[in-house]
């Protein structure tokens, strides 16, 4: 399957467009923050608090689970992000050892995208804010 | 022992498989487009959350309703693929690709309806279950060789955007 690129896999999936309201006032979005369109003048303060939340990265965690090989686990995150085999093998590792490891972080749409590659390929795959 | 497994020339993959694992394969692999189509709950593995916190419960159903018929659609294929090329002698590299998902996607099945756990022990023989928890180690014995081919196609290299 041919993937598209973060910004599109959304509306790649849905057959359409996508929505323009998945861009938020001060979202991150290719080419730049979208602009708050409603937030009154003087309201710095709001407007500074939503760029914080969006611009904390989401990272992409890969829990363990007792039914996925090893070698299967490090296979798919050597293909999806391209890790050389000894990185695969360390997050592959720490997922066994410690329950979990996170695999690859960005914006929320990245996540969602990686989040849906990692279920393509059947691993257990959730996505957070950090911070 | 060489594994039963070979990538040739020109890229065509090549599995010594005999007759009956052939035949075992694809009636499991009919089996499951029925039971994604319907949501069966023995399928509910293929089908992990991405969001879990609890103020996130909007975003989990947005994400439910975007990728669950991709899901559907991606495994079906796969196991579509299974089972019209289960006689084959040698497969594509996409065709290899599908019967990796369909392995991997049988597996989870299967090993969740058997509830595996790491170190488990296998069950008597006289087990109800033993019948299935062959097919399932079966399905991993193959996962495991086709993974073997495969990453020794991968280049070792790269460190992506967005790589951590």
């Amino acid at each position: 399957m041919r993937l598209p690129s973060p910004r599109r896999w959304r509306a790649a999936l849905r057959g359409g467009p996508t929505p323009p309201t998945s861009a938020a006032p001060g979202r991150l979005v290719p080419g730049g923050v979208v602009p708050p369109e409603t937030a009154p003048v003087g309201d710095v303060g709001t407007i500074v608090d939503q760029a914080t939340t969006s611009d904390r990265p989401w990272l992409v965690i890969v829990w363990n689970d007792p039914i996925n090989l090893m070698s299967f686990v490090t296979f798919v995150l050597q293909k999806l992000f391209g890790y050389s085999k000894e990185k695969a093998t360390t997050l592959m590792l720490d997922i066994h050892t410690k329950g979990r490891a996170v695999v690859s972080s960005g914006t929320r749409e990245r996540a969602e995208l990686d989040v849906y590659r990692l279920h393509e390929h059947g691993l257990w795959a959730t996505m957070e804010q950090s911070g | 022992m060489s594994s039963p497994i070979k990538r040739r020339r020109d890229g065509r993959y090549v599995l010594r498989l005999d007759a009956n694992a052939r035949v075992v394969l694809a009636n499991l692999a009919a089996q499951l487009p029925e039971a994604l189509a319907s949501r069966d709950p023995m399928v509910r593995r293929l089908f992990p959350p991405a969001y879990t916190a609890d103020d996130q419960a909007a975003a989990e159903r947005d994400y439910r309703e975007l990728v669950d018929n991709a899901l559907v659609n991606h495994h079906t294929h796969s196991l579509e693929t299974v089972v019209a090329t289960a006689e084959a002698d040698s497969l594509s590299e996409e065709e290899f690709g599908a019967w990796l998902d369909a392995v991997g996607t049988l597996r989870l099945v299967l090993g969740t309806r058997l509830d595996v756990h790491e170190d488990m022990d296998a069950p008597d023989p006289q087990d109800p279950m033993a019948t299935e928890y062959g097919l399932f180690v079966f399905l991993g014995e193959l996962q495991y060789l086709m993974v073997e081919i495969l990453t020794d196609d991968l280049p070792d290299e790269g460190r992506p955007e967005g790589a951590i």
